[in-house]
C-alpha cells in the first residue's frame, strides 16, 4: 500500500529522516514506533501530502480522497458542534453521503451524547476521538494515524485500540506511537524509527525473536556481590548487571539456563528470594535496538 | 455541512458580522448628523471658551458621504482585514489545516469560500453603511446626485475587493492571523504614500477607499478608471499569488 525509496527529509543542517525505506503491505496495521524527535511525524506528513521530501520517493496505492490522515492534537473550528465537524469531513469525501454513517461513527468513538455540543467545550480526549470520528466517517482505504490514542485515558486509549483492530482487514492503517505497548497489542507489522533512521521493519514476531536476548531477574537476600562474581564466570551467561538491587543475567539459550541457572547459584551459596524470566516485550526489543 | 456553510457559520457564529456591520451602518448614521450640526456640536464641546469664534459653511449633501467616508472607510477597513484574515489564515492552528488539506482534491476548495464570504460581508457591510448615510443626508441635508452615489459605491466596494484580496495572498504566506493583518495594514499605509509621487498618484488602488466621498462631491472623474484597472489586476495577481502559497507545502 505504502512503499518509500530513500526517503530523506533535512531542515538545514538537522537530518530528520535519513534515507526510510517504508513498506506497509495492504490490509496490515502498521505501528511506526520511536522515541519523541525520532521522525515519525515528519514521515507521516510526508505520506500525507502535508511536507515536501528533501529527496527520494513515494508510492501510495490510494487515491487522494481514500486517505485518512489524523494529527497528533486535532483541533477544529470552537463553535461547530461535533456532528458538524464530522458531517464536513463526510461530505468533503462523499457530497450525497447519509448522515446516518456520522451519527454512527459519533457513537463508535463514544460522543454520541455530546454530539450537538460545541466543539469549543470538548475536553482534550474527546478532541482526539473526534478527530479519530472525523477520519473514520468517509471510510478510508488507508488510514495515517499519528499518535492516535496518546492524549486519551486509559479507557478510551483501550476503545481506541479496540477501534483500530475492528478496522482490520478493512482499510490499511499506519500508526505512529512511542506507545510500544499499543504497537505490540494491535500491529501486524512495525517499523522502528529512531534519529530519522528505520532501524528495523518488518513483523513484530521478528523483532522479539531477532533482538532481544533471554534475560532473567534474580533477586537475592544479602549480599549479590559473590552471586555476580560466580555467574560472570559461566560459559552460557552473555552479560550480568544489577539494576535495582536485582540481578540481570543475560544468556545465550534459554535452555542452558534453565538446567545451569539454579545450580550456579547454589554454588556461589546465596539465599535466593526469586528467579523470573524476563518476559520478551517490544520495549526490551526496541531499547535493545536502539541502545 | 459544506465549506460554503462552513463559511456562513463563521461569520454568523462568532459575530464577525456585527462588527462589520457595526462600523460601517453606525458612521453611516453619524456621518450626515456631524455634517449637519457640526457647529452646534463643536459649540456643545465647549469649542467658543476662548473667544475665537469659528464660522461654518452652510453644510452641503456631499458633506454627509465626506463624514461617513472618513470615519468609516479607516476603521471599517481595518474590521474587514481582521475578519478576512480570521478565515483566510487557515493555517494559523496547523491542525484545523491538516484537516481541510487532506480533505480536498483542490485547495481552491477551501480558498474560494472563504475569499467570497469575508469579501460579500464586507461589501454588503459597506453597502449598508452607505444606504444609511444616503438616506440620512437626503432627510438632513438634502438629495445626491443617484448616478454619482452609485458610482461611488461600486467603487469603494472595487477597494474592499482588492483588500480581501490582499489579505487572502499575504494570509498564505504569514499563516498567522496578527502576522496577516498587520502585514496587510502596513501594505494598505504604503499604498497612498506611494501615491504621493505624481506619476503614480492617479494609478493608485487606494484612491478607491474615498472615491464614494470624491464622486459624490466632485463627479466621476475622467481618470477614475486608472485606479479601478489596477484594482482589478491587483485582485486577479493576488488571487493567483494566495493560490501559489496555499499549495506550497512545507520545503
Amino acid at each position: 500500500m505504502i512503499t518509500t525509496y530513500g526517503v530523506t527529509k533535512s531542515y538545514g543542517a538537522k537530518v530528520a529522516l535519513d534515507g526510510v525505506n517504508l513498506n506497509v503491505p495492504d490490509g496490515s496495521i502498521y505501528g511506526l514506533a520511536g522515541p519523541n524527535g525520532a521522525g515519525k511525524t515528519t514521515l507521516l506528513g510526508i505520506l500525507a501530502g502535508l511536507r515536501d521530501a528533501t529527496s527520494g520517493d513515494v508510492a501510495i496505492d490510494a487515491k487522494r480522497t481514500e486517505i485518512g490522515v489524523l494529527s497528533d492534537t486535532p483541533q477544529f473550528d470552537k463553535w461547530l458542534t461535533g456532528h458538524e465537524v464530522v458531517d464536513l469531513a463526510l461530505r468533503l469525501a462523499e457530497p450525497d453521503a447519509d448522515s446516518i454513517r456520522v451519527e454512527e461513527v459519533l457513537r463508535q468513538t463514544g460522543l454520541g451524547e455530546a454530539a450537538h455540543r460545541r466543539v469549543g467545550g470538548y475536553s482534550r480526549g474527546m478532541l482526539q476521538r473526534l478527530g479519530i470520528a472525523a477520519t473514520l466517517v468517509a471510510r478510508p482505504r488507508l488510514l495515517l494515524l499519528d499518535e492516535p490514542a496518546s492524549a486519551l485515558d486509559p479507557q478510551g486509549r483501550r476503545e481506541v485500540l479496540d477501534l483500530i483492530s475492528r478496522l482490520r482487514g478493512s482499510a490499511t492503517i499506519l500508526f505512529s506511537s512511542h506507545i510500544l505497548a499499543d504497537v505490540q497489542e494491535v500491529c501486524d507489522a512495525v517499523g522502528i524509527l529512531a534519529g530519522g533512521h528505520l532501524l528495523f521493519q518488518g513483523p513484530i514476531a521478528d523483532l522479539l525473536v531477532g533482538s532481544a536476548v533471554p534475560r532473567y531477574s534474580i533477586r537475592l537476600r544479602g549480599t549479590i556481590t559473590p552471586a555476580i562474581t560466580s555467574l560472570r564466570k559461566e560459559p552460557w551467561v552473555t552479560q550480568v548487571s544489577e539494576y535495582d538491587g536485582e540481578i540481570l543475567v543475560e544468556v545465550r539459550t534459554i535452555e542452558e539456563a534453565e538446567t545451569h541457572l539454579v545450580p550456579a547459584l547454589a554454588r556461589a551459596n546465596v539465599s535466593v528470594i526469586s528467579i523470573k524470566p524476563e518476559e520478551v516485550s517490544l520495549e526490551r526489543a526496541f531499547l535493545e535496538l536502539t541502545r | 455541512m459544506n465549506l460554503w456553510r462552513l463559511e456562513l457559520l463563521r461569520i454568523v457564529r462568532t459575530r464577525r458580522w456585527l462588527a462589520l456591520l457595526s462600523v460601517y451602518v453606525v458612521f453611516g448614521l453619524l456621518g450626515p448628523v456631524t455634517a449637519k450640526y457640526l457647529p452646534e456640536i463643536l459649540k456643545a464641546a465647549g469649542g467658543n471658551a476662548s473667544g475665537v469664534t469659528i464660522t461654518f459653511p452652510d453644510p452641503v449633501p456631499a458633506d454627509g458621504f465626506v463624514q461617513y467616508v472618513s470615519n468609516a472607510v479607516q476603521v471599517g477597513t481595518i474590521v474587514a482585514v481582521v475578519v478576512a484574515a480570521g478565515a483566510l489564515a487557515f493555517d494559523a492552528i496547523p491542525e484545523m489545516g491538516v484537516f481541510l488539506r487532506t480533505r480536498v482534491a483542490s485547495l481552491w476548495q477551501i480558498l474560494v469560500p472563504r475569499l467570497v464570504v469575508s469579501f460579500v460581508a464586507a461589501a454588503l457591510a459597506f453597502v449598508l453603511g452607505t444606504a444609511t448615510t444616503w438616506y440620512e443626508t437626503w432627510a438632513l441635508l438634502g438629495p445626491v446626485a443617484t448616478d454619482r452615489a452609485l458610482v461611488g459605491t461600486a467603487l469603494g466596494v472595487l477597494f474592499l475587493a482588492l483588500v480581501v484580496a490582499l489579505v487572502a495572498a499575504v494570509a498564505q504566506w504569514m499563516r498567522g492571523v496578527l502576522p496577516t493583518v498587520m502585514t496587510s495594514l502596513v501594505i494598505l499605509v504604503v499604498f497612498p504614500i506611494v501615491g504621493v509621487i505624481p506619476a503614480l498618484g492617479a494609478w493608485m488602488p487606494s484612491r478607491l477607499g474615498s472615491a464614494l466621498a470624491d464622486v459624490v462631491q466632485n463627479g466621476v472623474p475622467g481618470d477614475a478608471w486608472k485606479p479601478s484597472v489596477v484594482a482589478i489586476a491587483a485582485i486577479g495577481g493576488l488571487i493567483w499569488f494566495a493560490g501559489r502559497g496555499a499549495a506550497r507545502r512545507e520545503a
